[in-house]
């Protein structure tokens, strides 16, 4: 502890520390926790309503849901803000969460491996407990099959996990009472429900028999867990578990509970009871085709659609002996008119249950809510009805419904609808009234990329200079007179209050001009495109996260039989540079359900969300540019002195230039010759990496192929992870002065990518990272690497020419320790100082290109991490930072000083210490104050992009993953705008007492000169 | 109290590996589990881990035999990392504390008390202070304070020149001049004349104070006398 502190006072002392402070928190940042998209159509983990009872008896309500993100969460109905949070683990996937009083139990992992309780209304962990390894857990499809929990009217829930073992917890000290494990543990007989009643807990499970499954029912003692009896319900289930359903209904002490499935489109059911005797019996008024669970069981509700998919709410009758149905939703068979209905259920405060039917009206254009209270109306049961304005052009598809109801009076029902949708939205509307909507799809954003704004006077005028006839431009200056005395006010305003702008405020226009899409002074504020893997394409404002504009993607062909969009990379085809409007293309991979596969391009309009090709409407989705019919091999994005286009190749390695105009396409033919890629190629397991070339002539398909040139002389076995390429930054010096006055200069080959590798399956499984020119495949570093227990988990980053890697190092042997290890590699030209081969003009064929001379060092981190990357300034000149996601929620920048692999071992020289060299120390000091992320918890981040601003000191940095968040970095320090910590009291309170002294001391000296004359 | 059930549980499920237990105390750094908010235990990467409950306690489920390091996981506090030695013979583990960045095979003999017990060393201060304006700060600046003295000096100069007896006036200005002259001298180079003129002067000073001694000694009088001295050294 001691020395890490004196390691915190040494950087401290050492270097001019950049930090946060707590007036710029929640100013210069902004932070946006999401929970991920809500699971769908599974009543065990998708969005449902949870009163909760606090001491004082007053009653409130939370949604409680399991999202994609491995999230369990708990959001407050009345604004969306989430209540609290819990994240899982990856590998832990939670597989059913279930709800009771004050808590709720999840179970998690392969087969439910692990069990948890959490306090429903703070989220905090009561207790967690590991049933059996994750290796023994049993894979079934899907995955949630074979797990269940049940809590019983006490304090004890019951979890059945891998489909034969069920155990009773308490609650309150999270003690395993008891556990029973199925003698048969076979996969032809698994369990999928488990029901406590006061007599006897009850499993019920299907055997696979020749066709269908048989119902196969335990019951077990709850006192100890004993067995009670076992039997085979003579049954033929065809469609699995998911047509097996049990209904419960307290009696006085005890409870009537029947098992109702599906058997040859008929409902058939049994009574649960001690002997386990009855002969199962069938509702014979109709054919159905699925059942489907409201989440109502243990209130003895169901909805049954029949053949003709009208639905039927059946009931467990009050005597147990049988169902009756209570109603016919009136217009559910199915018809062009509408889609297929969603039915869910859910309890007021006195706990009656109500059964909600939306459904989408594809005549009217809006959805439709039927809610159907069974206890109204003298128990005949009423059903009140409305509409939703959704926007489906917005949000997609209706996913999943949860609702919510309060009857006010005699007639009257309220109802609250949490609508998940499939762009990942979560609304809740109130009556027809929207509440609130969560755009969780921002969980899981696959490409971002930060676009910069225009100045206002282009952002206003829209036309650049030149082309304006002399009248016009009379017009406008008298116009733009107008505004001449606010101007001249606010310059005497800002020049007696000195209130300037300043690079710790927010980067968000104030109130006056917050309409136009502008940049401010400092180039802070740009937009942030980011699409999701739900299909979704955003603008976002990086001064506050504002969302301002949303798209969907168009399916173009595939909307007919559906299908989803994956983006995979984004480009800016058009900045503000260009003096237009800034454009981006982002190529994603469309995959239609009937197997198709295609490459999509979007081309929109960065500022406004607008289709730029002019094809769609802005009130609609976005049609998309079918540009290659089948799979994308790789994309990259070609700049010209004059032009900028996106280069793609299809799986026969065909070039496609899109936009494709002449100028591009005369360009991209001129170009041909430097061209060189290196593509992934061979099978999954075994890839390789290729360099290409394209061949100069045309083939008959009127396109340039590549053909390859080398192959990458991996070793067997070992498979391509990664390829980071270097960013496309400038370069401020070709060079490193050092304190004696001479020079190293910097590897700067424009064609080098770093390459990270797994050989897993190899004797000793390793990992390596090399760093390859992609003109002829020569490798110019090569490290191996350890791949701990099995899997290569190694982070790089390369700027420059400095290449970073982090990675986990459990070898322990004499003086060395378990730690995440970060590598820093430097490259130099030549064989030592002065030595110069211009690497980064020089031809990638001549031989002097792999003259180069690597400087590298090890240090210990201080943590795990989930990804890096470097900062990037406008002209490089600033110092790179090393900004790190961290595996404790933090985002966190770490001065490229600390990486520098010329850290000297001893006292550093004087030379040294002119160069800024401190000396070596195995850890790399873990700074508290430079957490960018400070208070907020930053969780799963999977890329950090950044962005330079128009200040050459400061650079944008983006976090996604779970969570969104951006902030401002300066790693030099302000150096180029007054600094924030700048005295100004001092400085007046200074001159002015300056002249002060003057004003005494003028007369003073005047007499003294006076007396001087008189008296000499 | 729930401990010794626990530990008894731990024995129970030895065949497969220990279940290693242990508990964040609550202090003044951490005063619970809402400050604390979700954290984990885990031993080296992750390799297997335990989450803190709402009572700070963890169990970090079947650890085959070996040398670890466990760490907590949170975001806002620092917790101090132990090397844990799950044994093969042994039913329990030894814990010893570890210093990052120091050889694994060279921990302290120290050994910690199972089943583990932590509490959180520090909790992080992320803001920086920004430097407000402070005048007793400003005041105490060296460069603040000679440029005081020195404000000071040029009103309370012309009176000290005046309450001093008009005689050592005459020497304080002769001396002034040839200081300037010497000075003057140095600078263009000519080293022989100022050389000859401090030998000059000391020796002058040699007899202007023997000449003082016999009337009377002034304080100011001897203050000169080692400047001219110190002069002489150069």
């Amino acid at each position: 502890m001691l020395r890490l502190l004196s390691l915190w006072l040494m950087s401290l002392a050492i270097l001019p520390a950049f930090a946060i402070h707590a007036s710029e928190a929640g100013v210069v940042d902004w932070y946006k926790p999401l929970i991920g998209d809500a699971l769908t159509g599974n009543p065990n983990l998708s969005p449902v309503f949870h009163r909760i009872t606090e001491d004082n008896g007053k009653t409130r309500s939370l949604v409680l849901t399991a999202t994609s993100s491995n999230v369990l969460s708990g959001l407050h109905p009345e604004n969306g803000s989430i209540a609290w949070r819990y994240l899982f683990e990856d590998g832990n996937r939670v597989l059913a969460f279930k709800k009771h009083k004050n808590w709720v139990a999840a179970v998690s992992g392969v087969g439910g491996a692990t069990v948890r309780v959490l306090d429903v209304s703070t989220g905090h962990l009561l207790h967690e407990r590991h049933l059996h390894k994750p290796e023994a857990g049993r894979l079934l499809e899907p995955d949630s099959t074979g797990v269940a929990l049940a809590f019983d009217s006490g304090s004890h829930v019951y979890a059945l996990t891998n489909g034969h073992t069920v155990r009773k917890i308490e609650v309150s000290t999270g003690k395993i009472i008891w556990g029973w494990t199925a003698p048969d543990q076979t996969s032809l007989n698994v369990y999928s429900t488990v029901l406590p009643t006061s007599s006897a807990i009850y499993l019920i499970g299907l055997a696979k028999s020749f066709a269908s499954y048989t119902l196969h029912i335990t019951s077990l003692s709850p006192v100890d867990g004993s067995l009670l009896s076992s039997v085979d319900v003579p049954s033929s289930i065809e469609h699995g578990p998911a047509s097996l359903f049990v209904l419960s209904k307290p009696v006085g002490e005890s409870e009537h509970a029947r098992i109702l499935w599906l058997e040859s489109n008929q409902i058939r059911s049994v009574k649960l009871m001690s002997g386990l005797n009855e002969t199962p019996t069938a509702i014979k008024a109709a054919t159905y085709r699925e059942l489907v669970d409201l989440g109502l069981g243990d209130h003895g509700l169901l909805v049954a659609v029949k053949d003709d998919g009208s639905g039927q709410v059946i009931k467990l009758n009050d005597e147990g002996t049988g169902l009756k149905i209570i109603w016919e939703f009136a217009d559910s068979a199915d018809s062009t008119q509408h889609t297929a209905s969603m039915y869910t259920g859910g309890l007021d405060k006195a706990g009656h249950p109500y059964i909600g039917r939306v459904f989408w009206s594809r005549y009217y254009k809006k959805a439709s809510a039927h809610i159907l209270a069974p206890h109204l109306a003298e128990g005949k049961g009423l059903v009140t009805g409305y509409t939703l304005p959704f926007e489906t052009a917005v949000h997609g598809i209706i996913g999943n419904v949860a609702i919510d109801a309060v009857n006010l009076e005699e007639f009257r029902v309220l109802a609250r609808v949490v609508i998940t949708t499939t762009t990942g939205a979560i609304q809740l509307w109130q009556q027809d009234q929207l509440q609130w909507t969560r755009e969780e799809g921002l969980a899981d954003i696959r490409v971002a990329e930060f676009v910069e704004l225009p100045e206002r006077k282009l952002a206003e005028t829209g036309l650049g200079e030149g082309h304006e006839t002399f009248t016009g431009r009379v017009r406008r200056q008298i116009s733009e007179a107008r505004d001449f005395p606010h101007y001249a006010l606010h310059f005497a305003k800002r020049f007696v209050t000195g209130s300037y702008d300043s690079v710790s405020s927010s980067a968000m226009p104030t109130t006056s001009d917050v309409a136009s899409l502008s940049r401010d002074t400092f180039g802070f504020r740009k937009i942030l495109v980011a699409a999701t893997a739900r299909g979704k394409v955003y603008g976002i404002d990086s001064a506050n996260g504002e969302i301002l504009w949303s798209r969907v993607f168009g399916l173009g062909w595939a909307a007919e039989v559906g299908g989803h969009v994956l983006p995979l990379k984004i480009y800016t085809t058009r900045t503000v540079m260009d003096e237009e409007t800034p454009q981006v293309v982002i190529v994603t991979q469309r995959k239609a359900n009937n197997g198709l596969l295609d490459t999509v391009l979007f081309h929109i309009d960065a500022l406004t969300g607008e289709d730029s090709t002019g094809k769609s409407r802005s009130s609609d989705v976005l049609q998309g540019i079918d540009i290659i019919a089948g799979a994308l091999v790789e994309a990259y994005l070609v700049r010209d002195e004059a032009t900028k286009f996106v280069l793609l190749f299809d799986e026969f390695l065909q070039a496609h230039v899109y936009p494709d105009t002449a100028e591009n396409t005369a360009s991209f033919a001129k170009l041909i010759p430097s061209l060189h890629f290196a593509l992934r190629t061979g099978q999954v397991g075994s890839l390789r990496l290729t360099g290409h070339r394209f061949g100069l002539q045309k083939e008959f398909t009127g396109k340039y192929i590549a053909h390859p040139t080398w192959t990458a002389s991996l070793a067997e076995g070992e498979d391509i992870q990664a390829i980071i390429a270097r960013p496309h930054e400038p370069v401020a010096s070709l060079g490193k002065v050092l304190g004696n006055r001479t020079t190293m200069y910097k590897y700067l080959n424009p064609n080098v990518v770093a390459v990270v590798t797994s050989s897993l399956k190899a004797p000793t499984p390793s990992c390596a990272i090399y760093l390859m020119d992609v003109v002829k495949g020569s490798i110019i570093y090569h490290s191996v690497l350890p791949a701990v227990s099995g899997a290569c988990d190694v982070k790089a980053a390369f700027t420059d020419n400095w290449l970073v890697y982090h990675y986990y190092d459990e070898d322990f042997g004499v003086d060395q320790a378990k730690s995440y290890r970060v590598v820093s590699v430097e490259f130099y030209e030549g064989t030592g100082i002065d030595d110069k081969i211009s690497s980064s003009d020089l031809s990638s064929h001549s031989n002097a290109s792999t003259s180069v001379h690597v400087l590298e060092q090890t240090y210990v981190f201080p943590r795990g991490i989930s990804t890096m990357a470097t900062t990037m300034t406008k002209f490089g000149i600033t110092s790179k930072d090393l900004i790190v996601a961290g595996e404790n929620g933090i985002i966190q920048s770490f001065p490229r000083r600390f990486f520098d692999p010329r850290r000297p071992k001893r006292k550093p020289t004087n030379e040294e210490l002119e160069e800024w060299l401190i000396q070596y120390d195995p850890v790399i000091p873990d700074d508290p104050k430079r957490v960018l992320s400070h208070t907020y918890q930053v969780a799963n981040v999977r890329a950090i992009i950044t962005s330079p601003a128009l200040l050459e000191s400061t650079s944008l940095v983006f976090a996604h993953g779970l969570d969104l968040f951006s902030t401002r970095v300066t790693p030099s320090n302000t150096f180029d705008v007054l600094s924030e910590n700048f005295n100004k009291a001092q400085l007046v309170l200074t001159i002015s007492g300056l002249a002060l002294a003057i004003l005494i001391t003028k007369p003073m000296v005047r007499n003294k000169r006076l007396r001087e004359r008189w008296y000499n | 109290m729930r401990l010794p059930v626990l530990s008894l549980l731990s024995l129970a499920c030895v065949a497969f590996g220990l279940n290693l237990q242990g508990r964040v105390q609550w202090n003044e750094h951490c005063s619970g589990a809402d400050e604390l908010g979700q954290a984990k235990a885990v031993l080296d990467n992750g390799y297997r881990h335990g989450s803190i409950t709402q009572d700070g306690t963890f169990t970090i489920p079947e650890v085959p035999p070996g040398i670890y390091i466990l760490s907590i996981i949170s975001h806002d506090h620092v917790f101090d990392k132990l090397r844990v030695d799950v044994l093969e013979t042994d039913t329990l583990p030894e814990v010893h504390p570890y210093v990052p960045g120091t050889p694994l095979s060279s921990s302290t003999t120290v050994t910690l008390p199972y089943p583990i017990r932590l509490s959180a060393a520090q909790r992080l201060n992320y803001y920086a202070e920004r430097q407000g304006f402070n005048l007793l700060g400003m005041l105490n600046n060296p460069m603040m304070m000679m440029m005081l003295v020195g404000g000071g000096l040029v009103f309370a100069m012309p009176y000290i020149m005046k309450s001093l007896d008009p005689e050592a006036l005459q020497t304080l200005e002769k001396r002034q001049a040839k200081m300037s002259t010497i000075q003057s001298s140095l600078h263009s180079g000519d080293l022989k004349s100022g050389l000859s003129a401090l030998m000059q002067m000391g020796d002058e000073d040699a007899t202007a104070a023997t000449g003082k001694s016999q009337t009377e000694s002034k304080p100011s009088g001897s203050g000169l006398k080692q400047r001219g001295g110190r002069n002489k050294k150069r």
